[in-house]
C-alpha cells in the first residue's frame, strides 16, 4: 500500500470510476467524489494527502475548488486536470497554488508519478513547519 | 576645468604603477655600462617582470571592479522590485476595502433604481451607468487580487526535479495555443541533466509565463526555441527565445518591473515578468534578457544546482 490518500474530483463518472479502478489496483488508498461541494465536504470529514481536481466542472468549478481546500487543508497537494487546458487557466492554477496542471488524457503511471511528488512536497512542507 | 583635471588625476593613477618597473628598465643601460652586463641584464629583465606583473594585476582588477559594478547594479535592481512589489501590495491591500464597499453600494442603488425609477424616462440610462460602475469595480477588484497574489510570501519549498520533463509539460500546454498560430516549438534540452533541487509549482509559473510571452510577442507565424543547458558543476540554464517583435533598448531596462507592460490597456498587468523575476530570485537563481529590435528575444534563467531536498534557501 502507498502511504497516502489520494482525492479524485470529476463530474465524468466514467473517467472518475477508471481513474478510481487504476489507482487502486496499484494499492493507491483513493476515493472518488463528482463534484466541488462534494469534495469540501469530503476534506472536511477525512483526511487526504493530494487531490486531483477537474478543471471544468458545472457548480463549483476547479479553481474555486482548489482555493476551499487550500483555505481548509492548506498542507493538502492539489493537482489541476482538464481536457480543455488553456495557458491562461494553467497560469491562474499554479499562482492559486496548484502542485501541478495536467491534461487528459494522462497514463495513469504518470499521474500517480505526479501525485507521489506532491505528497513529497506535502512531507517537505509539514516538516519545515515542525508538524 | 574640474573634469580636465579628475581626466588627469585618472591618467595619473593609471600611469603611476607602472613606473617602478619601467625606471628599471630605464637605468639599466647606465647600469650595464657602471657595473657591468650581469647587473645591467638583471635590471632589465627584473624591471620588464615588474611592469608585466603591474600590468595584469590592474588588468585583473579592472575585470573586478566591473564585475561589482554589474552586480551592485543587479543588487539595486532586486532591491527596487523588492520595494515596488511591497508598495504595491500595501497600497492594493488598502484598496481592496473601499473597493467592496463601492461594489455593496453599486448593488444597493442598483436594487433602489429598479424600484424608484421604472418607468421613468432616465430608468435605462442610470441602469446602463450602474451597470458600467459596477464592471469597473470588478476590474480594479481583479487587479488588487492579482497584486495580493504577486505580492504573496510563499516560501519555496525544495524537492527534487527533472527539469526537462517539467519544461515539457509546460512546452505541451502552450502547444495546444501556438499550433493554431503557425508557431513551432524547437526543443533543445540538454539530455541527462542531474536532479534540479528547486520548487515545482513555482518554476511551472515562471516557464508557463515566459512561454506565454513569447507566443504574444510573435502572434504568428515564428518559432519558440526551449533550451536547457549545463553551466559549469553547480548551475543550469533554461533559454527561452522567440522570433517576435523584440524589445526596444529603452524598454528593456524595465520589463522586470511591476506594472511595466507593452500590451493595450486590460490586456496585462505588467505583472507576469516582474513575479518571474522575484520567482527565480527566491529560487537562488537569476534572469535576464537579451533583445534585438524587430528581431526577438531570448530570457536566460540560470538556476543553482547545489541545494539539497527541503533546504531553506533564503
Amino acid at each position: 500500500m502507498e502511504n497516502f490518500r489520494v482525492l479524485i474530483v470529476d463530474d465524468e463518472l466514467d473517467f472518475l470510476e477508471t481513474i478510481l479502478i487504476r489507482l487502486q489496483r496499484r494499492n493507491v488508498d483513493a476515493v472518488g467524489v463528482s463534484s466541488g461541494k462534494m469534495a469540501i465536504e469530503m476534506i472536511e470529514r477525512e483526511h487526504f494527502d493530494v487531490a486531483i481536481l477537474d478543471v471544468r466542472m458545472p457548480g463549483i468549478d476547479g479553481f474555486e475548488t482548489l482555493r476551499e481546500i487550500k483555505k481548509r487543508r492548506p498542507f493538502m497537494e492539489v493537482i489541476m486536470l482538464t481536457g480543455h487546458g488553456s495557458v491562461e487557466s494553467g497560469i491562474q492554477g499554479m499562482q492559486m497554488g496548484a502542485f501541478d496542471y495536467v491534461l487528459k488524457p494522462v497514463k495513469i503511471d504518470d499521474l500517480l508519478d505526479r501525485v507521489r511528488k506532491a505528497f513529497e512536497r506535502k512531507a517537505i512542507h509539514e516538516k519545515k513547519s515542525g508538524r | 576645468m574640474a573634469e580636465n583635471a579628475n581626466k588627469l588625476t585618472d591618467r595619473i593613477h593609471y600611469i603611476l604603477p607602472y613606473l617602478p618597473g619601467v625606471l628599471t628598465i630605464v637605468i639599466a643601460l647606465p647600469v650595464w655600462f657602471a657595473a657591468g652586463p650581469i647587473l645591467g641584464i638583471l635590471a632589465g629583465v627584473l624591471g620588464m617582470g615588474c611592469t608585466l606583473t603591474c600590468h595584469r594585476i590592474l588588468v585583473r582588477v579592472r575585470e573586478i571592479s566591473d564585475q561589482k559594478a554589474c552586480l551592485d547594479a543587479q543588487l539595486i535592481q532586486s532591491q527596487k522590485l523588492a520595494a515596488i512589489g511591497e508598495l504595491s501590495s500595501g497600497i492594493a491591500h488598502e484598496i481592496n476595502n473601499p473597493l467592496a464597499i463601492i461594489g455593496q453600494e453599486v448593488q444597493w442603488i442598483r436594487h433602489i433604481v429598479d424600484k424608484a425609477a421604472i418607468g421613468s424616462e432616465h430608468h435605462a440610462e442610470l441602469d446602463e451607468s450602474v451597470t458600467e460602475i459596477g464592471k469597473q469595480v470588478k476590474r480594479c477588484a481583479e487587479i488588487t487580487h492579482k497584486l495580493l497574489d504577486f505580492a504573496r510570501k510563499r516560501d519555496p519549498l525544495i524537492q527534487g526535479c527533472d527539469v526537462n520533463r517539467l519544461i515539457e509539460d509546460m512546452v505541451r500546454l502552450v502547444e495546444r495555443e501556438t499550433a493554431q498560430k503557425n508557431i513551432a516549438i524547437v526543443r533543445n534540452y540538454h539530455e541527462g541533466l542531474p536532479e534540479l533541487y528547486t520548487d515545482h509549482p513555482l518554476l511551472r509559473q515562471v516557464i508557463l509565463n515566459l512561454l506565454n510571452n513569447a507566443t504574444y510577442a510573435i502572434d504568428k507565424d515564428g518559432t519558440i526555441t526551449v533550451k536547457t543547458l549545463r553551466k559549469g558543476q553547480d548551475a543550469l540554464e533554461i533559454l527561452i527565445t522567440d522570433t517576435g517583435c523584440g524589445i526596444t533598448s529603452e524598454n528593456i531596462r524595465k520589463v522586470f518591473n511591476p506594472f511595466f507592460t507593452t500590451k493595450p490597456p486590460g490586456k496585462g498587468t505588467g505583472l507576469g515578468l516582474s513575479l518571474c523575476h522575484s520567482i527565480i530570485h527566491k529560487l537562488g537563481g537569476d534572469i535576464r534578457v537579451e533583445s534585438e529590435p524587430g528581431k526577438g528575444a531570448t530570457f536566460i534563467i540560470r538556476l543553482p544546482m547545489n541545494y539539497a531536498e527541503g533546504e531553506n534557501l533564503i
